[in-house]
């Protein structure tokens, strides 16, 4: 049982928002859609609820938990869509907000009034907004209106929740806060969730798993372990952040770089050939002298404010800049000043052969 | 700080008081001239008083089908492509552009037994020169734009998130447009029918071809003015138009309160 | 994304009940019946004007306007807005400088004052004038005075027989009355919109004010200003009610066009009244061409604004 998308594919114009997308959701499952501007991934949640619809009819498929809901309007399809700038009406109270997609449903389905209401009290508990109901929307802050837009979209039993930036529009603090009371939400009601977001640090913390878009592909999709750990391309390591490249060759199932070879169990096979290694900056090791294979590099600068120490490095045989993450104790111990040679140990170097760019 | 506060300022009241004050004020200085029951006999005599009745009930009718034909237009040229769209939105405009003269003698000349329009309408019993359906046709003619261009800027701006919003909740398209549309706009189309009504009311020139002025019958308020005018009774004709003035005035303040609520939904924005 | 782009993206192969718009027949309806409303009461008539102008061959439409009364009214008409158009862009400028660039108080009973014209009856505007400068209004009672102040004035305007009201000055005093607000009420809101912070950056900058005003201010507003002044010359041309007060109607001296086109109408010459009406009708589309190319320029302006 799940939300499901088959090869959709969506134009604007010249501009392919979604080539050939598939990607299914399991029931009770909160999927985060990450990638920058223009990958697709608002076009993708807007497909799902019916306001927008695949160019490719015929092949293309969006099944609700089997039953395929591709040509149905987004009035009769019942996703739960919560917009970026909460889309409240301005002209009705917070209830009533809540309360809409009850009252406009056709008389046969339509709950009684007591119903009614007592489904908005029990929304506005959970979103912890009771003493607000008789607001309006514009009297409240941007973090209120959001739980509201939630609740909106929660009120109608949606069968899946699409969330498109539920936190963009909301200053840093507030956003934490929000979206560990969003995760908690979901642990308590179980709807499968569907959330757009271009904060990576959002993604990994709040989903159960992450699909990355890029260019209306999906690039990877995986627990955010997965992700982070072992990311599917250099596109994906770069998009999330704290990745430092050095450029070099793969040599019998080693890389060298600078002249120092290091072992990477995952270019075993690769042929004689230039490649990139990705390795990201608390992967790295420094050292006085050097213990095992290790590059020479030199001291441009350092900074220990904040829980971890970041020291800038430069590479001595090509000049690249490198960054290095490592703890205030290690950073006391080495005390590295500007132009000092220190070592270098790589681990975890993921390769990527250069034809991959990013 | 910026110069010419003092020198603007001053020539502002100076010129305000000058052109529109000091005259004004003398519609009220003629008016002492007359006692009370003078006065009130004159702003209630029977060709007054149905004047009233016409002036305000061909005004009021006349803005109420131009809410709706111009809210249907304003809908058009906003949300639909069509062939000439830009020329019709350019002539919506022609109502304020063309001098009411010219209006009056086209609409009566259309209208007549024998015009464009009449000849069609005559053999259905309908007569428009010379009736009170001729005045209402007239005021809706210079009333349209008021409503389309009060409406019009506010559906542009209409977030199309807020219509998606209602219809992923299950709304079909009657239910967005009747429950989330309509009330973003009612207090635009309000400010839009005051703005047509008020200007209905004191409308002249484009009425009096078509109206015939008959007395009791199709005589407009301003009309009744000018008769007395035309009889040199200064009096009579400044009594009759200070009800105007004061019915305008009123009409001022509400349309001044009503645009002060089509923002009040941007105004009060706390994020 | 504007509202016509969700349903120009519709693909055509295939009919989809989109959410943001209505179906193609009602989409049809809606646009049919704001078509035939519009040609019913703004096309037809325009068309209609220049038909009727024409009716008697072109040789008559040019004899009507050889007419010496004609063209004195056509000079009268050119005079009334050649003072008032000037006159009340000066003042629609002062006022909106006044507005826009300082704060004080009653600020908001002024705006109000200055759309004051704008919501009095035209025939009362005329009316307003015939008390103040009329035989029996205050200049009247002025001039017959037995005591006056200022006898050598009296003196002097009774020598020089002056007359505002049935004169042309009543007339331009008239057309100044109805077209006080047009440039004030479409520079006011656009001033106080560009704020005051660049005109406090040129005076930092050490530019006077005369300087502050040519160089900055004035490029700023210069399309909202062209506006107003194209409203309000169609305004002054076109008026009939105020002027029609105030006028007396003599011909060849004291009427302008409008009033040249009623004495036609009432003389039962249809054809001449429609033929000096198609003047007005052309200033209008003129007007309107104007006016739709004014608001496509400053639309581009502020699109530029934007994407910087």
């Amino acid at each position: 049982m799940s939300v499901e998308v088959k090869n959709v594919t969506k134009k604007f114009g010249n501009f392919t928002a979604l080539d050939n997308v598939s990607l299914k959701v399991e029931s009770g499952e909160l999927v985060a859609l990450l990638g920058p501007s223009g990958s697709g991934k608002t076009t993708l949640l807007r497909t799902i609820a019916g306001l927008e619809f695949p160019d490719n009819t015929g092949e293309a498929q969006v099944l609700f938990y089997g039953e395929d809901v591709t040509q149905i309007p987004a009035s009769e399809r019942k996703a739960g869509f919560a917009f970026q700038h909460y889309a409240l009406f301005r002209h009705m109270s917070v209830f009533e907000n809540i309360a809409f997609g009850l009252r406009v449903r056709p008389k046969t389905t339509r709950p009684p009034e007591n119903e009614i209401r007592a489904r908005v009290e029990k929304l506005l508990k959970l979103i912890q907004l009771e003493p607000m109901a008789k607001r309006f929307p514009s009297q409240l802050s941007g973090g209120q209106r959001q739980r509201v837009a939630l609740a909106r979209a929660l009120a109608v039993e949606p069968k899946v929740l699409l969330l498109d930036e539920p936190f963009g529009a909301l200053d840093a603090k507030v956003r934490k806060e929000l979206r560990r009371w969003l995760r908690q939400l979901h642990d308590e009601i179980h709807v499968t969730t569907l959330f757009v977001t271009h904060d990576q640090e959002e993604a990994l913390e709040v989903s159960d798993r992450v699909a990355i878009l890029r260019a209306g592909k999906i690039e990877q999709i995986g627990t955010p372990e997965e992700i982070y750990d072992r990311p599917a391309s250099p596109f994906v390591y770069d998009f999330l952040g704290n990745v430092n490249l050095f450029s070099g060759r793969v040599k019998d199932g080693a890389m060298v770089i600078g002249g120092t070879e290091f072992a990477t169990p995952d270019a075993t096979g690769e042929k004689d050939s230039d490649a990139v290694a990705f390795v990201r900056p608390h992967d790295i090791r420094v050292t006085r002298q050097p213990l095992g294979p290790a590059l020479p590099a030199l001291v441009v600068r350092s900074n220990a404010a904040g829980p971890v120490a970041n020291l800038q490095l430069k590479r001595q045989d090509s000049g690249e800049i490198f960054t290095v993450q490592l703890s205030k104790e290690l950073f006391q111990e080495l005390s590295p000043k500007p132009g000092e040679q220190v070592f270098v140990e790589l681990k975890n170097v993921k390769i990527f052969s250069d034809d991959y760019s990013i | 700080m910026l110069p010419g506060f003092k020198l603007t300022l001053g020539f502002t009241l100076f010129y305000l008081g000058l052109i529109v004050l000091i005259p004004l004020a003398a519609v009220f200085w003629k008016t002492t001239t007359l006692t009370w029951p003078q006065f009130w006999q004159t702003i209630t005599m029977p060709t007054a008083m149905a004047s009233y009745r016409l002036t305000f009930g061909a005004s009021f009718l006349a803005a109420l089908v131009n809410v709706i034909f111009g809210l249907i237009v304003a809908w058009v040229l906003v949300r639909y492509e069509f062939f000439g769209k830009k020329i019709v939105d350019a002539l919506v405009d022609l109502p304020f552009a063309l001098p009411t003269a010219v209006a009056g003698i086209t609409l009566a000349a259309l209208y007549s037994k024998t015009g464009w329009i009449g000849q069609l309408l005559e053999p259905l019993g309908i007569k428009a020169a010379n009736t009170q359906l001729g005045i209402f046709i007239a005021l809706t003619f210079i009333g349209l734009p008021f409503i389309v261009r009060t409406v019009q800027p506010i559906l542009e701006d209409l977030d199309p998130e807020l219509e998606e919003a209602a219809s992923s909740l299950g709304a079909n398209r009657w239910q967005v447009f009747w429950r989330v549309v309509l009330p973003m706009l009612t207090p635009a189309l309000l400010t839009g029918f005051a703005l047509a009504f008020a200007r209905a009311l004191g409308e002249y020139g484009s009425v009096i071809f078509i109206a015939g002025n008959i007395p009791m019958k199709t005589q407009i308020t301003p009309v009744i003015i000018m008769g007395e005018l035309d009889m040199f009774d200064y009096g009579k004709a400044t009594a009759i138009a200070v009800v105007m003035l004061v019915v305008s005035f009123v009409l001022l303040l509400t349309i001044n309160v009503l645009q002060w609520w089509t923002n009040r939904y941007n105004t009060n924005n706390l994020a | 994304m504007t509202p016509a782009a969700t349903t120009f993206h519709t693909p055509h192969n295939i009919v989809h009940r989109h959410t943001t718009s209505e179906p193609p027949a009602v989409r049809r309806a809606l646009i049919g019946v704001a078509l035939v409303f519009l040609s019913l009461f703004l096309f037809l008539p325009l068309v209609f004007v220049f038909t009727q102008a024409f009716a008697k061959g072109i040789g008559f439409y040019f004899e009507t306007l050889r007419d010496p009364n004609a063209w004195s009214a056509i000079k009268l008409t050119l005079l009334a807005a050649a003072i008032a158009v000037p006159l009340n862009c000066v003042f629609g400028v002062c006022a909106a400088w006044a507005i826009a660039k300082f704060d004080f108080p009653g600020k908001n009973i002024l705006l109000t004052l200055i759309d004051l014209p704008f919501s009095v009856s035209p025939v009362i505007a005329g009316l307003i004038y015939v008390l103040v400068f009329g035989a029996q209004g205050w200049l009247g009672l002025y001039l017959n005075a037995d005591n006056p102040h200022f006898p050598w004035l009296q003196n002097w305007l009774n020598d020089h027989n002056f007359k505002i009201i049935f004169a042309v000055p009543g007339i331009v005093l008239a057309t100044i009355f109805v077209t006080f607000p047009f440039v004030a009420r479409e520079l006011i809101p656009l001033m106080q919109a560009q704020g005051r912070s660049e005109e406090e950056a040129a005076r930092v900058l050490g530019a006077s004010g005369w300087q502050t005003f040519w160089r900055v201010t004035l490029p700023n507003i210069k399309w909202g200003l062209i506006y107003g002044v194209i409203l309000c010359n169609a305004r002054a041309m076109g008026e009939f009610g105020a002027v029609s007060v105030v006028s007396g109607k003599i011909r060849g001296q004291t009427n302008t066009i409008p009033l040249h086109i009623e004495a036609l109408y009432d003389d039962y010459n249809f054809t001449g009244a429609f033929a000096v009406a198609s003047l007005l009708a052309f200033l209008a589309l003129i007007t309107l061409g104007l006016k739709t190319w004014v608001e496509h320029k400053n639309a581009a302006l502020n699109e530029i604004e934007i994407s910087k």
